[in-house]
């Protein structure tokens, strides 16, 4: 038998991660934009912020981060302390910031676009 | 072993030999582990935030494009290490040629051709399959500056290299080899098969 609510969770789960999977790098890029950061900084930051609203897991901001990197977006800095294991410091580049201007542009007109469309009422027949 | 290094070890399993991306991905994971650890985590639960670590693995290798590597350097390898397999070969076979001349017992010529064709056949079959499995190229390969990889981009299994080069064994390898002109990412019909392709070897960046 099909538990239907829990069918419904999993459809908004499966949308959200969709939703997140796309615009995870404007977020990283956003949440870099505040300053440098480390990766448990950004983790945690992105759940304050939003209330835990928005969360994501280590697993899934790390290969971000890396490809963000590799794209020149964002630059890398280590730290290494008298103790323990070295810190790397993540913070965005001048083409970061252009490529947070530009996903912003894009999110925002898609977010616009999407709202003036719910919107809308049917039109009764 | 610590169940961190445990891990590490199964996130670098799959990812290719290039030194500076193993160090990379080595470096940060100890790091974002730490930063957990710091923050009063055990270390398992660091794991479990870093996730599934095939999973992780292949999330990192997704943010490695991969250059399909063009037909013509592929058929040069090629020949590059049937010539190397030929010479090795040859070096011993012709020692062996001159020695039973100057012992006058030519008869024995037809069987060191007979030898030589078994040895080159084998050799030619074994090596590409080990190379590739191992380091992920021929010296061919090496020398185009190309590397064997899953179509994710991670190493190949042992049984992928062996299907890949299951074609030389028969007569219709050039069949085979054809298909790499036609397809997407000029990969043979048993690299198709194989879930392989051959791309263009970039030395990561650190």
């Amino acid at each position: 038998m099909i538990d239907m609510a829990t069918g419904r969770d999993d459809d908004r789960k499966g949308i959200e991660r969709e939703l997140k999977r796309g615009s995870l790098e404007l977020i990283v890029l956003h949440l870099l934009s505040h300053g440098e950061a480390y990766g448990y900084e950004i983790v945690t930051a992105l759940t304050d912020r939003t209330n835990g609203g928005l969360e994501v897991t280590d697993g899934t901001l790390y290969p971000v981060l890396y490809r963000l990197e590799r794209a020149g977006f964002v630059a890398v800095r280590w730290e290494t302390p008298q103790r323990g294991v070295p810190r790397k410091y993540y913070r965005l580049t001048e083409a970061g910031q252009a490529e947070l201007a530009r996903l912003k542009q894009e999110w925002n007109t898609f977010a616009e676009a999407m709202a003036q469309l719910l919107r809308q009422q049917p039109e009764k027949s | 072993m610590n169940a961190d290094d445990t891990y590490i070890d199964q996130v670098l399993a799959p990812l290719p030999l290039e030194p500076s991306l193993r160090t990379q991905v080595e470096m940060e994971l100890r790091s974002h582990i730490a930063e957990r650890v710091e923050h009063g985590q055990t270390v398992e639960e660091a794991l479990r935030q870093l996730g599934d670590p095939v999973v992780l693995a292949e999330s990192y290798l997704a943010a490695i494009p991969l250059v399909a590597a063009p037909f013509w350097p592929r058929a040069a390898a090629r020949l590059i290490d049937a010539v190397g397999v030929l010479a090795l070969v040859a070096m011993p076979i012709i020692a062996f040629v001159a020695l039973t001349l100057w012992r006058e017992q030519g008869f024995l010529i037809p069987i060191a051709i007979i030898v030589t064709i078994f040895v080159v056949s084998i050799l030619g079959a074994l090596y590409p399959v080990i190379a590739e499995y191992r380091y992920g190229k021929t010296v061919g390969k090496h020398l185009m500056g190309l590397r064997v990889v899953r179509e994710s981009g991670a190493r190949i299994s042992f049984g992928q290299a062996v299907v890949r080069q299951l074609p030389m064994l028969t007569q219709v390898w050039w069949i085979d080899m054809l298909f790499a002109l036609f397809t997407d990412k000029h990969q043979r019909a048993f690299e198709l098969l194989s879930k392989t392709r051959v791309v263009v070897a970039r030395e990561e960046q650190s």
